[in-house]
C-alpha cells in the first residue's frame, strides 16, 4: 500500500512533455554513486586544468639537491628520483592523461559512429566493405603497432599528438561494430520508412532519426572508451612508449616504479598517480553504469 | 464498425469517370534468399508476383488477403520504399519505377503512407511538432511561424488538440498516435495515400474513429487511397473497389458491391464466408479451406490457389489464369470463368 502511494506521488510530480533524454537525466541525477563519481571526475578535471594556479613548482627541472625526498614540508607529496615535486607533476600529469583520454575518445567515437552508421544504414556491399576494414583494424596488435608508429613518427610531430593519433586510429573498431549493430536493429522500425517516405535524404535519416535513437548506446560506449584509453595511455607511459618523458603524465610517473628500489622503499613516488588513476577509472565506469541505467526504460533506480 | 453509416455510392460514381492516378503493370517484387558460404542468392521469395491494377483519382481501392500474401510489400513497392524486381509503376502517367536519388525524393511529395504500427512509426526522440513539420521542412521554405501554424492546422484537422504540439509520441494512445501519423502523411497534401493496415493495431472502439477520419479527410483533401487490410468488414466500409490477393497474385478485383454480392473466385468465396455474422439465426455455408498457404519461395505451378481450391481441376496446376473481365468492372483470375 505504501508502495502504491509513493508511486502515485512520483507519477504526479513527473512533469509533462518530457523527452526520453529529460527522463534519463532525471534518473541519472537520482543515482548517488554516479553523481559522486561525476563530482570526483569534475574535481580532477578542474584541479588539473587550474594546475598553474595551484602550484608554482617546475615540472621538468632536475634538482639534485632534493632527490627522493619524503612527503612533508615544502613538497606535500615528496619528490621523485630527479628531485621534482610529485604533487606538481601529478596535477600536470592529470592534464595530459585527461587530454589524451578526451581527445582520443572524441576521435574514436566520431570515427566509429560514422563508419558504423553508414555500414548499418546502407547494408549490403557498403556494409561488407566497411566491416571487413574494421576487422582489419581490430586485428592490429595494439601495443606493438603503437610502439612502432610512435618510434617512427617521433621527432617529426609533437610526441603527444602522435600518440593521440595512433591510439585513435587503432581503437575505433569496437565502437563501429556496436553502432552498426544498434543501427541495424533500429532501422527496421517503421519510422525510418516514414522518414524516407516524407523525403528525407539518407544523411538526414541517419543524423536526425537513427543516431538520436542509438545515442544512449554511444554515450555509454564513450565513457567505457574514455576509461580504457586513459588506461592505455598509462600502460604505454609505464612501458616508456607513451608521451615523451619530458611531459609528465600519470603513466610516465608510474614508470618510475619499474625500479625495485622505488617500488619497495619509496611509495610516495608511484602511489599518488596509481591511486588517482584507479579512482578516476572507477568513477568513469560508475558514470557509465549510471548512464546505462538512466537510458534503460526498464530500470527504475 | 458496421454501425458506421456508409456513403460510398456517390464517391464511387465520381471515381469511375475520373482519370487513372496510379497504374501498376506486371509488378513483381522478389526478396532474395542468401545462403551458402559466399552469401549467394540461392532463391527468391516471390512476395509480389505479377500484379496489375489501376487506381482512379478520388477512389479507394481496398487490398485484402491473409498474412504474408504480399499486401504490405505491394504498398511499399508502389511508394518505392522497396525496389521492384520487374514491372512498371505509373503515377499520373509518369514512370516512377526506376527513378532514384533526388528525383525520387521530389516525387515522394505526391504519395504518402500511413503505417500499420502506431508505436513503431513515430520517432521516439521527436516531439509531435517536429514529426508533423518535418515533411514540410523537406519540401517547402517556410518561416517558423508559418510552419507552426500549418502544423497546428493539420493537428486540428486530424482531431488532436494544439497542446499535442510539444508532446512526445509516448504520451499518446494508439489511436492518437495513428492520428499523428495521418497528420504527417497529410502535411504535403499528397494525391495518393497508401494506408497499410492503419487500424489493425488499434482497439475496435478506436478503429471506427480512425476510419471515419480517413473518410472525412478523403473528401476534404481530395485524396486517393490504397487501403490495405486483412479485416474484410473494414475494407468493405472503406473501399469503392476491392482487390483480393493470394500468394503475391491478384485473384479477383471488383467493385465493393459486386464482390460482396457475388464473389467469383473460390478463394474470395472462402474469405467472405469467414466474415462473422451478427445475426445468429442466419446460418450460412462456411467454406473451410484445407491446408496452409504454400511457401512464396516455391509457389505452386499454374494457378497459385489450386493446392487448396475445392473446385480445382487437373489443368489448374498447368495453366496460370490471367485476370479476365467477367462482368463490367469485375475481374477474376480463374479458369472456371
Amino acid at each position: 500500500m505504501v508502495n502504491v502511494t509513493t508511486n502515485a506521488v512520483k507519477q504526479q510530480e513527473k512533469p509533462i512533455n518530457m523527452s526520453p533524454f529529460a527522463i534519463a537525466r532525471r534518473k541519472f541525477l537520482r543515482n548517488k554513486l554516479a553523481m559522486v563519481s561525476s563530482f570526483f571526475l569534475l574535481a580532477v578535471v578542474i584541479v588539473s586544468v587550474l594546475a598553474p594556479y595551484i602550484t608554482t613548482q617546475d615540472i621538468t627541472k632536475v634538482n639534485i639537491g632534493s632527490m627522493s625526498l619524503e612527503p612533508g614540508g615544502e613538497h606535500v607529496l615528496g619528490t621523485d628520483k630527479s628531485g621534482r615535486d610529485v604533487f606538481t607533476r601529478l596535477l600536470y600529469g592529470g592534464r595530459i592523461s585527461l587530454l589524451v583520454g578526451v581527445t582520443c575518445t572524441f576521435l574514436v567515437i566520431l570515427f566509429g559512429t560514422v563508419v558504423g552508421s553508414i555500414a548499418g544504414f546502407y547494408g549490403g556491399f557498403v556494409d561488407g566493405l566497411l566491416m571487413r576494414f574494421t576487422d582489419f583494424v581490430l586485428n592490429f596488435p595494439f601495443l606493438v603497432f603503437v610502439i612502432v608508429l610512435n618510434t617512427i613518427l617521433f621527432g617529426l610531430v609533437n610526441g603527444l599528438w602522435v600518440l593521440i593519433g595512433v591510439i585513435s586510429l587503432l581503437s575505433w573498431g569496437g565502437v563501429a561494430r556496436i553502432v552498426r549493430s544498434k543501427i541495424l536493429a533500429e532501422k527496421e522500425n517503421e519510422y525510418i520508412l516514414a522518414a524516407i517516405s516524407i523525403g528525407c535524404k539518407p544523411s538526414k535519416v541517419i543524423v536526425k532519426h537513427l543516431l538520436p535513437n542509438v545515442l544512449s548506446t554511444i554515450i555509454v560506449q564513450a565513457t567505457v572508451t574514455f576509461a580504457t584509453l586513459i588506461v592505455a595511455e598509462s600502460a604505454l607511459g609505464f612501458l616508456g612508449f607513451g608521451v615523451p618523458q619530458s611531459i609528465p603524465s600519470w603513466g610516465n610517473m608510474l614508470s618510475a616504479s619499474q625500479e625495485a628500489d622505488v617500488l619497495r622503499d619509496k611509495p610516495w613516488i608511484w602511489m599518488p598517480p596509481a591511486i588517482i588513476l584507479t579512482i578516476t577509472i572507477l568513477s568513469i565506469n560508475f558514470i557509465g553504469e549510471g548512464l546505462k541505467d538512466a537510458f534503460n526504460p526498464k530500470s527504475n533506480r | 464498425m458496421n454501425k458506421v453509416e456508409t456513403k460510398k455510392g456517390s464517391v464511387q460514381e465520381k471515381g469511375l469517370e475520373k482519370e487513372t492516378l496510379l497504374d501498376i503493370q506486371n509488378l513483381k517484387t522478389y526478396y532474395p534468399v542468401k545462403g551458402g558460404f559466399l552469401k549467394r542468392t540461392v532463391a527468391h521469395v516471390k512476395a509480389v508476383d505479377d500484379l496489375s491494377f489501376q487506381i482512379k483519382k478520388g477512389e479507394t481501392l481496398g487490398l485484402v488477403g491473409e498474412s504474408g500474401c504480399g499486401k504490405s510489400t505491394t504498398g511499399r513497392t508502389i511508394l518505392r520504399l522497396l525496389k521492384p524486381t520487374e514491372g512498371k509503376i505509373l503515377f499520373e502517367g509518369k514512370d516512377i519505377t526506376n527513378i532514384s536519388g533526388s528525383q525520387l525524393r521530389k516525387a515522394r511529395k505526391d504519395f504518402q503512407m500511413v503505417f500499420q504500427d502506431p508505436y513503431a512509426s513515430l520517432n521516439p526522440t521527436q516531439s509531435v511538432g517536429d514529426i508533423v513539420s518535418e515533411p514540410l521542412k523537406n519540401f517547402k521554405k517556410m518561416s517558423k511561424n508559418e510552419l507552426k501554424e500549418e502544423v497546428l492546422d493539420l493537428l486540428s484537422r486530424v482531431g488532436l488538440p494544439p497542446e499535442a504540439y510539444h508532446k512526445y509520441g509516448h504520451e499518446f494512445s494508439g489511436g492518437q498516435r495513428q492520428r499523428i501519423g495521418i497528420a504527417r502523411a497529410l502535411a504535403l497534401k499528397p494525391k495518393l495515400i497508401i494506408a497499410d493496415e492503419p487500424v489493425s493495431a488499434l482497439d475496435v472502439s478506436v478503429q471506427s474513429q480512425v476510419l471515419n477520419l480517413l473518410k472525412e479527410l478523403q473528401g476534404e483533401f481530395d485524396l486517393t487511397y490504397l487501403f490495405i487490410a486483412h479485416d474484410l468488414s473494414v475494407v468493405k466500409h472503406m473501399s469503392d473497389r476491392i482487390g483480393v490477393m493470394y500468394l503475391g497474385n491478384l485473384v479477383e478485383i471488383a467493385t465493393n458491391e459486386s464482390l460482396y454480392a457475388e464473389p467469383l473466385h473460390p478463394y474470395t468465396q472462402a474469405l467472405i464466408s469467414a466474415i462473422p455474422e451478427t445475426d445468429p439465426s442466419k446460418r450460412k455455408n462456411r467454406i473451410v479451406l484445407q491446408g496452409d498457404v504454400p511457401s512464396p519461395q516455391n509457389p505452386p505451378s499454374g494457378c497459385p490457389f489450386h493446392t487448396r481450391c475445392p473446385m480445382a481441376k487437373e489443368e489448374c496446376s498447368k495453366i496460370k489464369p490471367a485476370l479476365k473481365e467477367v462482368k463490367p468492372g469485375h475481374h477474376v483470375a480463374c479458369i472456371l470463368y
